[in-house]
């Protein structure tokens, strides 16, 4: 797995089809959730992310206990989340939660941390969604000292402090899990994430792409000025949304009621403009082969790329189709064309593997 | 020279509210020239963004046309907000503007506030309405504002001189106010965050030079 990695993430909401009006049970979200992540290791994909939601009409509030059992049923596939919530949940429970998961996947995870966008949510843990941003330095960098220090003595503004504290498990291999930080609009995330030479992710979806192309290069030139390599080797991932069938006419056809009816931009802009304005490509494989080679133009040479499929109430049957697409016509493609002309200068994507054996040099 | 930019509410066409809109940038250009301080303006017609402003309220993803919009905004010395007065308030679209509006755009930019109405019953939709959300969006708002009945329109009621007078008093505030100092919040975001992770405590602070993963 040289050079990008490829994926899905998914937000896990249950909604209605509105071609049929029914949704699915809590169950059978879950269910689908862990299916579709099986069908993405099978067919080739390198990364399975998914949410974390602590209201309706969501289901996974406990994403290290899903992504476990999906450890169970995988070989290969590298598990990650878009996004853990830094500001609401105890950082020592993120470190003791993928710790165990990172051995019991044998050091298929890494985190993606958030500040999460759902004002209540902040009270229903006790914090304040006003202090949000120191909040989110103090718990990272708390979160850091967990995964890398035997004995942990501190003292913070926002949590219980600590005194003679041990994370265990420690770390597979003395490596913590890889860290991205993920952003929708905020540069702040974008000089989190460079300050401490980490990963950031750029959701893209829901932003024109020149604000996506200002917050990377923002990353890339702070993550140069901190002194972690050229701006260029800065560890980039971006969304991507995508709904294909062979001939684009029908998955124009097909996916439109989803797009009109979905909870995000539903009943707003049109499918055209919203395509237009953002990263959405709906059409054929080629269409999003080309859609997606096209973001390296404005965020340079990237590591991983994760894509949108399961929202809006899609059946997990055209979900596992659209897989299928991803898995035979599109990511080989993806793979090969972004390799030529990928400066040697350019890291891969990272991987616990990796990682381990940068330690050792 | 000092650029004006106009927004205008109004929803017919021909259209009350531009008319006023376009009095007021005329007495206001001419004031300024006056002071040998020349301006330019330029109209943003609401009803003509009114799908783009909702697409953008719904998604959270501006147009092209709207963003270009915004620029032309946030780069603007002074603004001329004019609305229709609706059930004892601005109208919806006018206020759902300025609700898409990036923060900070209208920080610390002079407005002088207007409205139109059917009678002049509601003229104080300027100090109930209008004045207090340009206040709350950090515009600095000038002291007289014009509110306009359609009688105005057609009988010597003095609007004209209402219009010179708060023509004069914009005037003066746009040149006591000096250039504008445009925020960024974007940069003062990342500034913030900066000054954040350096204050970090010791023990908490970790090398930044160590080599990325």
């Amino acid at each position: 797995m040289s050079g990008m990695q490829f994926g899905i993430f998914t937000v896990g909401d249950v909604t209605n089809d509105p071609t049929t009006g029914t949704a699915p049970s809590e169950a059978e979200r879950i269910k689908a959730s862990v299916c579709i992540a099986l069908k993405a290791e099978e067919v080739g994909l390198d990364v399975f992310a998914t949410g974390e939601h602590h209201n309706p009409p969501f289901v996974p509030s406990s994403p290290t206990t899903l992504l476990g059992y999906i450890a169970a049923r995988t070989r290969r596939l590298i598990l990650s989340t878009a996004t853990t919530l830094i500001t609401t949940n105890d950082p020592v429970k993120i470190a003791e939660d993928f710790s165990v998961l990172q051995h019991l996947s044998e050091g298929r995870v890494d985190v993606m941390l958030g500040r999460g966008n759902t004002g209540p949510v902040y009270p229903w843990f006790g914090q304040d969604i006003r202090a949000a941003v120191p909040l989110t330095v103090e718990h990272y960098t708390l979160l850091r000292r967990l995964w890398r220090e035997e004995v942990v003595d501190w003292e913070g503004q926002y949590r219980t402090a600590l005194h003679g504290f041990t994370l265990v498990p420690r770390p597979l291999d003395g490596i913590p899990p890889f860290v991205w930080h993920g952003s929708i609009r905020t540069p702040e995330i974008a000089e989190l994430a460079a300050y401490f030479g980490d990963g950031f992710f750029a959701n893209h979806i829901f932003w024109p792409s020149s604000h996506t192309q200002r917050l990377v290069q923002l990353y890339r030139q702070r993550f140069e000025h901190y002194g972690h390599g050229s701006a260029d080797q800065a560890i980039v991932g971006l969304g991507g949304q995508v709904f294909m069938r062979r001939n684009s006419q029908d998955a124009v056809r097909e996916f439109r009621p989803y797009f009109d009816h979905a909870p995000v931009y539903g009943n707003g802009p049109s499918m055209e403009e919203f395509t237009s304005q953002t990263p959405l490509t709906v059409g054929s494989p080629q269409q999003v082969i080309d859609r997606t080679l096209g973001f390296r133009e404005y965020a340079g040479d990237y590591q991983r790329q994760l894509f949108l499929i399961d929202h809006a109430g899609l059946p997990v049957k055209t979900v596992l189709e659209q897989l299928d697409l991803l898995g035979e016509e599109v990511v080989p493609v993806l793979r090969k064309e972004f390799q030529i002309g990928r400066p040697a200068q350019v890291p891969d994507a990272p991987t616990h593997e990796s990682l381990v054996a940068g330690q050792q040099q | 020279m000092t650029t004006l930019v106009v927004v205008s509410g109004g929803i017919r066409e021909p259209s009350s509210t531009r008319l006023l809109a376009d009095q007021i940038a005329a007495a206001v250009r001419t004031e300024l020239a006056r002071a040998n301080s020349p301006a330019t303006s330029s109209v943003i017609e609401l009803r003509q963004l009114g799908r783009a402003i909702m697409d953008a309220m719904l998604s959270g993803v501006p147009s092209t046309e709207l963003e270009a919009v915004f620029q032309q905004l946030s780069e603007a010395d002074g603004l001329i907000a004019v609305t229709p007065a609706f059930n004892a308030s601005f109208s919806g679209l006018f206020k759902l503007f300025f609700d898409v509006l990036p923060e900070e755009t209208l920080s610390e930019m002079p407005v002088l506030i207007a409205a139109t109405g059917g009678t002049e019953r509601h003229s104080l939709v300027l100090e109930h309405a209008l004045r207090p959300m340009f206040s709350y969006l950090h515009a600095v708002v000038s002291p007289t504002g014009v509110y306009a009945a359609t009688a105005d329109f057609g009988s010597p009621t003095g609007l004209t001189q209402r219009i010179n007078q708060a023509a004069d008093d914009f005037s003066r505030l746009l040149q006591a106010c000096g250039t504008r100092r445009r925020r960024d919040v974007f940069t003062e975001e990342i500034s913030e965050m900066t000054r954040l992770l350096s204050s970090t405590k010791p023990g908490d602070a970790y090398d930044p030079s160590e080599p990325a993963g």
